[in-house]
């Protein structure tokens, strides 16, 4: 056995290998949003002009926030119905503070608000151990209430011009929508990826009771998962909003199954412990493709659902296939 | 023919079942290495081995769940070869598993006949239900088994019962019984051992995998050993198989050498503190009353059966489980972990009974399962993973993993080497503490040596280590003090060079054994008064495995759990000469009488000593009280008597 220790030499090679590894599947994922992007641009003149670019980035937003919760929670095996039904009912608490608070507190009280939100998601499935389906299904349906409740039942408009900065304002040339978006990514990979946190969240979603038993705080980044999602839910409602300077209590609806969809696209387990943000983030950068290219070829927008549900379903299959494959120079191990 | 049939009289019919060179491998293990077998119909066939010995792996494949890599099996004399469980049901092939297979919200009845629910045709209930209480009768379980009730709501015992009527209603002429017991209550046991004597007598082939000796010896009637894939012993009699020579053949003799020790030798090692002091600790349901002491440089073992609350007593310990009684010191101040993370910053480490549900990230590299204990008690919010690299890169040297691994999934390495992982992940926290669980499970034979040796060397250097194993042989040869283990209480704390393990596993108290004995000893008191004991003598020293006395019975000197020399014992002449009349001393008046097993096997001595005033009753008529035997009650003896 001490005949097999070898050291240094070929280690950085190896490095890289596993970086590549790693990395495989996102890069599956980027190939087929590039080809996506080539067939695009061949099928239509319009797709590479400036204004649809822009275009692009400004949908990317509003699901690519959200999308890094659901991340997140999808990670620890988790899954959050509530997010799209928070963005409206965050949206509205935004909107009705705007009238008497300056802008940045109104946004903290939005924000705030949904990490609430999340927290009692997260308090009731980690301490109470009832499903995150059922919990988030549940925060779904008060959430879209609280909207209307809250609202009256109407959209609130006229919204402060400052508001509308956030969309319409460059950095560098850079919509600031988009650059926030950038900048969150960026947060949220260097946290995955090099804390004691994020390195948590993935030992919880593969193992959680090892996880556990090696003195990690399980039930502390259970809960944190959900307020990042929920908070990020409000981050998303401010963007929202700050597009029409209008919030109304239907906005957002179906964006859960976006975020999911995005999420598995880009190649995270809902078994948890798989998945990367760069992945979630090539997957909205997809979607948001998908429903553009529809736009483009002039395809009835009611067939869009039946798109981006077949994409969802033919993306797990395809992951189902590949894990399988996995699996059989991984599985079985020792015997009992 | 082949070596199995050796004791096949001529004549004979054909063997129920006949394996030959069955060889199998998962991934990264050989688990049967041509392993053979051979099964009479009307007998119950003992299938032993240690953990990772490949028993598990050929039942299933001789039941179809999995299909060996090469070799031959014969079912009465035709070649078989079943590609799935159900084709081995329908060819009369039958396992019985731990985990059952049941549909928990379908009734008894519905679950004994779930076959035929698939059958054509319209079902009729009150024949299935005449039917299957029928089967009842036959096996006197109707009034234990009640056929409406829902399976969910039965006991593991009862569970088990289903699954042997669902065997039996398909008719099975083989039945494998996968570690039937392990779950059970005595007086399900007790049941189960009926009903399988009832099957093997209406011709019924029997296969019974365990490895607990004392069931073994008591229900079996042959013993097949496997070894790493091997067949050591086919189909001994087990009427003359001594259980020292069965451990022998399970563990092999290489084992010996494994244990070897340095030169500190046993016993002679100086021992520091108490590092931590348990006293009277619960936890329901299995932990009633334990109190051990493990001080700095030594292993203390936890040794017991399964089931007698080790693993949940350390459990608790480490705040996998909530402490309701009794207090824990740690470094001489109170201590009570309510999550592990407290445990480990307090500086305990524990590796677990599970490696694959509780050990390892499997989605993890090596270096971060390496590293999450580490991770786990950080404080700060970044990794820290290169602060440890050169104890990382030193600790993988010590146990002989190369470097390389360190960035390789940690589902691509054998089991021994995830285990040489978990080991390495709590050294590097250097904890005061260390709670290994079961730590050798599905180890092979050099990893286990590494394994020994590095335990071994972190004693010598200070670490108080706990250990917990179901193996004897294991407990023995690397503890240096032994506290055995019995339903949820601690019964002796014992220096590890005064037992062997026949004696530890009459501590651990073999569950039907020992209520047996234990009822003949109040059976004993209640009628003659005295204290009445069960003893075992090895040369100059004596055991005591239970003892029961009246108030102001005479002081003998032992009681439960002492294990004196003869001579400092208030009655030496007695114990020396074993008379088969009352021997008077100064202390008082004794009789002992040996007691034998089922199939005459020594399970030590009944003693009764009674003070020397009283009258003496009839050395006979105890000595027939006590063998008539444990089955009949106290109260029913005494009447009969009269």
């Amino acid at each position: 056995m001490a005949s097999e220790i070898k050291t240094g030499p070929q280690l950085r090679p190896s490095v890289l290998r596993r970086l590549l590894r790693g990395a495989q599947l996102e890069l599956r994922m980027l190939l087929l949003l590039l080809l996506l992007a080539v067939a695009l641009s061949l099928i239509s003149p319009y797709f590479f002009t400036l204004s649809n670019i822009l275009n692009l980035m400004d949908q990317s937003v509003i699901t690519g926030i959200v999308a890094i919760g659901q991340t997140f929670v999808i990670l620890i095996a988790g899954i959050d119905l509530s997010v799209g039904s928070l963005t409206g009912a965050t949206g509205i608490i935004l909107g009705l503070s705007l009238a008497e608070l300056p802008l940045p507190i109104a946004i903290l009280a939005a924000i705030v608000a949904g990490g609430l939100a999340g927290f009692v998601n997260g308090f009731i499935i980690t301490k109470g151990r009832v499903a995150a389906f059922i919990v988030t299904l549940g925060m779904m349906s008060v959430g879209r209430s609280m909207a209307y409740v809250l609202s009256g039942a109407n959209s609130i408009s006229q919204l402060p011009d400052s508001l509308g900065d956030l969309a319409s304002s460059t950095i560098l040339g850079v919509p600031t929508n988009f650059a926030v978006l950038v900048v969150l990514y960026g947060v949220a990979w260097y946290y995955l990826t090099f804390t004691k946190g994020g390195r948590t969240i993935y030992a919880i979603g593969s193992n959680a009771e090892a996880a556990r038993t090696a003195g990690l705080r399980v039930d502390f980044y259970s809960v944190l998962v959900y307020v990042i999602s929920g908070a990020l839910s409000a981050v998303a409602a401010v963007f929202l909003a700050a597009r029409i300077l209008s919030i109304d209590p239907i906005a957002a609806t179906g964006l859960e199954l976006d975020t999911i969809a995005a999420v598995v696209i880009g190649g995270a387990s809902l078994f948890g412990g798989r998945g990367t943000i760069i992945g979630t983030f090539i997957g909205v950068v997809i979607m948001v493709l998908i429903r553009n290219g529809l736009n483009l070829l002039n395809v009835n927008p009611y067939w869009q659902g039946t798109a981006i549900g077949s994409i969802i379903v033919a993306a797990v299959l395809l992951e189902r296939f590949l894990s399988a494959r996995e699996g059989m120079h991984r599985g079985q191990g020792e015997e009992g | 023919m082949s070596l199995e049939t050796n004791f096949a009289v001529p004549g004979e019919p054909a063997l129920a079942i006949d394996a030959r060179g069955i060889w199998k491998a998962f991934e990264r293990t050989q688990a049967l290495s041509g392993a053979s077998f051979a099964l009479r119909a009307g007998e119950i066939h003992a299938l032993v081995g240690a953990n990772g010995a490949g028993k598990s792996t050929f039942s299933r494949i001789v039941s179809g769940h999995l299909s060996a890599d090469r070799g031959e099996i014969f079912m009465f004399g035709r070649p078989t070869r079943f590609g799935s469980a159900r084709e081995a049901i329908q060819g009369g092939v039958t396992m019985v598993m731990q985990e059952t297979s049941l549909a928990p919200d379908l009734s008894v009845l519905e679950n004994i006949y779930l076959p035929e629910l698939g059958a054509a045709g319209r079902l009729s209930w009150r024949n299935l239900t005449s039917r299957a209480e029928s089967l009842l009768d036959q096996f006197g379980q109707r009034a234990h088994l009640p056929l409406r009730r829902p399976v969910r709501e039965l006991s593991a015992g009862q569970l088990q019962m289903v699954e042997i009527l669902k065997a039996l209603a398909l008719d099975a002429k083989v039945i494998i019984f996968d570690e039937p017991t392990a779950s059970f209550s005595p007086n399900e046991v007790d049941r189960l051992f009926d009903i399988m004597r009832l099957l093997a007598q209406g011709g019924k082939a029997l296969v019974f995998v365990s490895h607990r000796l004392e069931e073994i010896f008591e229900i079996t009637d042959r013993i097949t050993v496997f070894r790493e894939g091997r067949t050591v012993a086919s189909a001994a009699p087990a009427a003359e198989m001594r259980p020292a020579e069965l451990v022998r053949l399970m563990v092999g003799r290489e084992i010996a050498d494994i244990y070897a020790r340095g030169v500190d030798g046993r016993g002679e090692k100086s021992t520091g503190k108490p590092v931590i002091e348990v006293e009277h600790l619960a936890c329901a349901p299995r932990v009633k009353d334990v109190s051990f002491t493990v001080n700095s440089g030594e292993i203390l073992g936890l040794a017991g059966l399964i089931g007698a609350g080790r693993s949940e007593c350390v459990e608790a310990l480490f705040g996998l489980r909530r402490i309701e009684r009794g207090t824990v010191r740690l470094s001489g101040s109170p201590f009570t972990a309510r999550a592990p993370i407290e445990a480990v910053r307090a500086g305990i480490g524990f590796i677990p009974e599970d490696r694959r549900r509780q050990g390892l990230v499997q989605d993890f590299t090596v270096r971060e399962n390496l590293l999450l204990a580490h991770l786990g008690q950080r404080r700060s919010l970044g990794l820290g993973y290169d602060e440890r690299s050169a104890s990382v890169a030193r600790l993988l040297e010590e146990l002989g993993l190369p470097q390389r691994i360190l960035d390789e999934g940690i589902l691509t390495l054998s089991g021994g080497m995830q285990q040489k992982v978990v080991l390495a992940r709590w050294i590097l926290m250097s904890p005061k503490l260390l709670i290994l669980d079961e730590p050798t499970r599905g180890v092979d034979i050099a990893t286990r040596s590494t394994i020994y040796a590095m335990i071994r060397r972190l004693a010598r250097q200070g670490m108080a280590v706990l250990l917990v194993s179901s193996d004897f042989e294991e407990v023995i040869g690397l503890s240096d003090r032994i506290v055995v283990m019995s339903d949820g209480s601690d019964v002796t704390s014992i220096p590890s060079a005064l037992v062997d393990v026949e004696k530890l596993a009459m501590f651990a108290a073999p569950r039907s054994s020992a209520e047996a004995t234990r009822s003949i000893l109040e059976m004993l008191v209640q009628r003659f008064g005295g204290i009445a004991y069960w003893i075992s003598m090895d040369g100059d020293r004596l055991y005591c495995f239970d003892s029961v006395a009246v108030q102001n019975a005479p002081e003998i000197g032992f009681a439960r759990g002492s294990f004196p020399e003869i001579v400092d014992v208030s009655i030496p002449k007695a114990l020396r000469q074993r008379p088969d009349h009352f021997l008077l001393e100064p202390a008082g008046a004794t009789l002992l009488v040996p007691l034998r097993g089922h199939r005459g096997h020594d399970l030590g001595y009944v003693g009764l000593t009674l003070a020397n005033d009283n009258a003496l009753p009839d050395a006979a008529a105890v000595r027939a009280s006590i063998l008539d035997g444990p089955t009949t009650p106290a109260t029913s003896v005494a009447a009969r008597r009269h």
